[in-house]
């Protein structure tokens, strides 16, 4: 098809502010699924997705379009909403020419619209405002449309007033992506270039790289190259979603589709690298390419040694289908053998965490989340450490540098003042206040991910009552006062419970660690001491007292079967504790860990 | 192969104790003859080898029935077991008097089991008991004016309001009577009783985890001095007056329960009776299977049974006992929580066995549970 009939375009909002449900309503009055056979947030194609009504994985849907007596193909690229998936986003806006930044009308503009709204202003996406929802009884599309000219620079007239849900003003909004989006540009005459957007593995086929072919075109039995990797394949199959793979002869310049090509392994398939054709290769890659970045660390142990080999296998089963997940081999001496593993950030870590429990039956203990950190060692190297347990001794460091982030929250004007005294508590600067509205105010931190990694937004969510949201995007290392704390149980250090923390927090931190896991580690036979301690120096100490009765009272014939099942359930309940110089710990104290919540 | 013991039920009281968790009715509510029949008729049917060890009557309150009818149930029993080298009979020291428990004695009951449960008058009434501290008194010293020579005193501690003073002058009168054998139990707050209701809406306060172990061990230090033989968790004799029944159901041998919600073990299978008096008479009386739930137990579930029951048992788990017992070997199936435990001092082990340290007793479940099933 010629590429003036094509429009490649994405739909971007803030999580809950209607994508989904947009998209299936264009699959809907461009026939592409009847309303029979639709079933809701078509694209989300995981369980896990459509149970969380959020979307993880970019998805691609092609639809045929006809406007004035011309048959168009419209490529809706989905992209996932959250904040941990910022490089996702980034590469399916990629893909595109254009997009629709679509805000709740009942709750204006979120801090994750602002974060896409850039990504697509710096991908130069061209931008179709559509305020949505408009038929609430709580709908204020003026005073949206004041916010989204006011913070996005989108004229508030030219904003499209919708409602995904009834589909009032979705046609227009539709013949506006073919009269108002810009037609990709024709390169059909260079060599093939098709930037990777997303990649699934299916057990039959292996990995499915969903493709935007910019220049060029690919063919069945083509040789290609997989320009970053280095690696060359041949291609088995060619197709569309529509939304069914739709197998085609070829994918022409500007058009979007996927591409299988006998590759077993989702690892050897990046988001962002290009295809070229094997022979007659593309000069350079298509730009923009990175290699994904886990910023986000924790460590899963099973519960019981003997389910190790089934830990490892599920982790391999995971990462099949989720490239940006990492797991090392991990042996702690307090914990025994387990896996470090990587995310992107706290919600891939959730969701990881989810899958794991749901397709796989391991009784897992995990760590707190904890952040990569680098340090300079006195000989001037820098290293870069993804669990305190690995920083050396403190002689041989120069400095500890920690990952730092722009931080966006948006929140109503009246809890500002706890927002801010909850950001200056985890050593957030503030770079801007910017008022959308005389409501409604965004304000821009520097802020160090370790403080924001655990319980921020839970904090945040509570202080402004669940109407302030946030979005953060990793801006680099910066060197700061960090010392590590160690917790002694039993006069043992567990090297899992090591924290890396600001030394202005240590003792605070560390006292109220140990006061949690007093509450969190049940009494033993004996009492426990638990210590806090920076450089082998004791901070603080807290003790279990040991409890003193344990027993029943009477044990005769007829209660045998009553009380063998007591006496099971108080084992199970010790199934889950890992022993730590003979201590029992349960999963919890480990969570708790980080937990630095008033309670 | 000796034969299966005897229990039989009577699920009767004049007034259920608010702290009881078990199965049991008001009297009045009930026909006791019909039940007395039913029990006399179950005895028969149950029972097929006569020569029982030991047979326990107990309730409830077996003595809340007019005389007539337990006599009547005890004649059926000795009907039709013989051999027995212990009959032990429950009683309410406020519902026996000098001509019950002649009667008692000359049928052939040989131990007596009373519940007096406390000397103290505020904590009988704690405790809702309908007797009083003399009717304890006097009902060890007819029974054994009457030739029972083997007495039993049931004692309750951590009842609220009691003290470690209180517990101590408990201890001392039961010693002083000279009963043969004491069991002496902590006061538990069971699901559904009025007891744990009151606790859980602060009407009462339970005694304290520290003042329990400290009377429990008061208990054990003063019932030892005093010449009584610690055998099991709760329980105390002269030498030679252990309870054989009980030691039965530690030792995990078979036995048959009568009575409604009595359980039979027997072949590593459990048989729990219909929990309602009515429902069980009707059986009976149609001769219908008066059973409610059947339960088999494996051969590694039993011999986790028995290694949790036998250790229950002061001189806990005896090698060849459990091998003959359950054809396993106990270290053999738990080496490593043998080994976890004598490590922290809960258990001595030896030539001849296993058995929990005197600092391992209070916490003794946190030990047992490790018992309770084998990991895979």
């Amino acid at each position: 098809m010629a590429t003036d009939h094509i429009r490649n375009f994405s739909i971007i909002a803030h999580i809950d502010h209607g994508k989904s449900t947009l998209a299936d309503r264009m699959l809907e009055l461009t026939g592409t699924v009847s309303s029979r056979q639709k079933r809701d947030q078509m694209l989300d194609s995981m369980d896990l997705e459509r149970e969380r009504g959020i979307t993880i994985k970019a998805s691609a849907v092609t639809m045929r379009y006809e406007h004035e007596g011309r048959e168009y193909m419209l490529n809706l690229i989905d992209t996932p909403g959250h904040v941990d998936f910022h490089y996702e986003v980034s590469r399916a806006l990629a893909a595109c020419e254009g997009a629709i930044l679509v805000v709740d009308a009942t709750q204006g503009v979120q801090a994750q619209t602002v974060a896409n709204a850039y990504l697509a202003v710096h991908n130069n996406v061209e931008i179709l405002g559509a305020i949505n929802k408009i038929d609430l009884p709580a709908a204020q599309p003026d005073v949206v449309g004041d916010e989204i000219e006011h913070v996005l620079g989108i004229r508030k007239n030219e904003c499209f007033r919708i409602s995904g849900k009834s589909g009032i003003g979705v046609p227009e909004l539709l013949e506006a992506v073919v009269t108002l989006l810009p037609p990709p540009k024709d390169r059909s005459d260079e060599p093939a270039a098709a930037l990777i957007f997303d990649s699934l593995y299916d057990e039959y086929r292996g990995v499915i790289c969903y493709v935007r072919v910019f220049a060029g075109c690919l063919k069945p039995k083509q040789k290609i190259r997989l320009m970053g990797a280095g690696r060359s394949y041949v291609v088995g199959e060619l197709g569309k979603f529509t939304p069914q793979m739709t197998p085609v002869d070829q994918l022409g310049s500007g058009e979007v589709g996927y591409v299988v090509a006998a590759i077993r392994d989702l690892h050897d398939v990046h988001v962002g690298d290009t295809i070229t054709d094997d022979i007659h290769p593309a000069p350079k890659p298509l730009p923009g390419y990175v290699a994904p970045m886990q910023m986000v660390f924790s460590d899963f142990y099973p519960g019981n040694m003997t389910d190790y080999p089934k830990l490892r296998a599920a982790f391999e089963r995971l990462s099949l289908n989720d490239a940006s997940f990492t797991f090392i081999p991990q042996n702690s001496p307090a914990l025994g053998f387990g896996f470090r593993c990587g995310f992107l950030g706290l919600l891939h870590m959730e969701i990881i965490q989810e899958r794991l429990e749901r397709e796989n039956d391991v009784d897992v203990v995990q760590t707190a989340p904890t952040v990569s950190y680098e340090y300079k060692t006195t000989d001037g190297g820098v290293k870069r450490i993804d669990s305190p347990s690995e920083l050396p001794d403190r002689s041989a460091i120069e400095e500890i540098r920690e990952p730092m982030v722009k931080l966006e929250i948006i929140t109503g004007v009246d809890s500002i003042g706890g927002i801010m005294r909850l950001a200056e508590g985890r050593r957030c600067k503030l770079v801007k206040t910017d008022y959308l509205s005389p409501t409604r105010v965004m304000l821009e931190y520097t802020a160090p991910l370790a403080e924001i990694v655990y319980d921020f937004y839970d904090q945040l969510k509570g202080i402004s009552h669940g109407y302030a949201t946030m979005d953060y995007e990793f801006l680099g290392f910066e060197a700061a006062d960090l010392v590590k704390i160690d917790i002694l149980v039993n006069k043992n250090i567990v090297d899992a419970l090591s924290l890396i923390v600001h030394r202005s927090n240590a003792e605070h931190r560390g006292r109220k660690l140990l006061i949690k896991l007093r509450k969190a580690i049940p009494r033993h036979q004996f009492e426990i001491p638990l210590q806090v301690a920076i450089g082998g120096k004791i901070i603080a100490r807290e003790s279990i007292k040991p409890f003193r009765k344990d027993v029943l009272a009477k044990l005769y014939g007829g209660d045998v079967t009553r009380k063998m099942k007591v006496l099971k359930r108080q084992k199970e309940g010790k199934k889950r504790l890992k022993s730590i110089g003979m201590v029992q710990i349960p999963q919890e104290a480990f969570m708790s860990i980080l937990d630095t919540g008033e309670d | 192969m000796t034969a299966p013991s005897l229990y039989v039920h009577i699920p009767l009281c004049v007034r259920k104790c608010p702290y009881c968790g078990f199965y049991s009715e008001p009297v009045a509510q009930h026909n006791p003859a019909r039940l007395v029949g039913a029990l006399a008729q179950e005895v028969r049917q149950t029972v097929r080898d006569p020569q029982v060890p030991t047979v326990y009557v107990g309730g409830g309150s077996p003595t809340c029935m007019p005389m007539d009818l337990l006599g009547r149930l005890l004649y059926e029993i000795t009907r039709t077991v013989r051999g027995f080298e212990e009959f032990t009979v429950e009683a309410n020291p406020g519902q026996v008097d000098r001509p019950i428990l002649q009667f008692l004695r000359n049928i052939g009951v040989n131990r007596l089991s009373l519940g007096g449960q406390s000397f103290q008058p505020q904590e009988l009434k704690t405790l809702g008991r309908l007797h009083t501290v003399e009717q304890i008194v006097e009902a060890v010293e007819m029974a054994r004016e009457v030739g029972f020579e083997n007495i039993g005193v049931d004692l309750i501690f951590a009842i609220p309001g009691s003290t470690m003073e209180s517990w101590r002058a408990n201890l001392k009168r039961a010693i002083d009577l000279g009963v043969t054998h004491i069991s002496t139990y902590a006061l538990t707050y069971e699901e559904d009783t009025p007891l744990t209701a009151d606790r859980d809406a602060g009407r009462i306060t339970p005694i304290d985890e520290e003042t329990d172990r400290e009377m429990y061990e008061l208990a054990i230090d003063m019932l030892t001095d005093a010449g009584y033989e610690h055998y099991e968790i709760s329980n105390f004799a002269r030498p030679g007056f252990a309870c054989r029944h009980n030691l039965g159901y530690w030792a995990n041998r078979p036995y048959n329960g009568v009575g409604p919600s009595a359980a039979s073990h027997i072949q590593r299978r459990r048989c729990t009776r219909i929990a309602d008096i009515r429902q069980y008479i009707h059986a009976v009386e149609n001769e219908l299977d008066p059973i409610a739930e059947i339960q088999e137990t494996s051969a590694l579930e039993f011999a986790c049974e028995t290694a949790v029951l036998n250790l229950r048992r002061i001189r806990g788990i005896d090698w060849a006992e459990y091998r003959a017992t359950t054809g396993y070997d106990a270290m053999d199936l738990f080496a490593a929580v043998i080994e976890e435990h004598r490590k922290n001092g809960m258990l001595t082990v030896d030539d001849s066995g296993i058995r929990l340290t005197r600092p391992a007793l209070p916490i003794a479940d946190s030990i047992l549970c490790d018992f309770s099933d084998i990991d895979d």
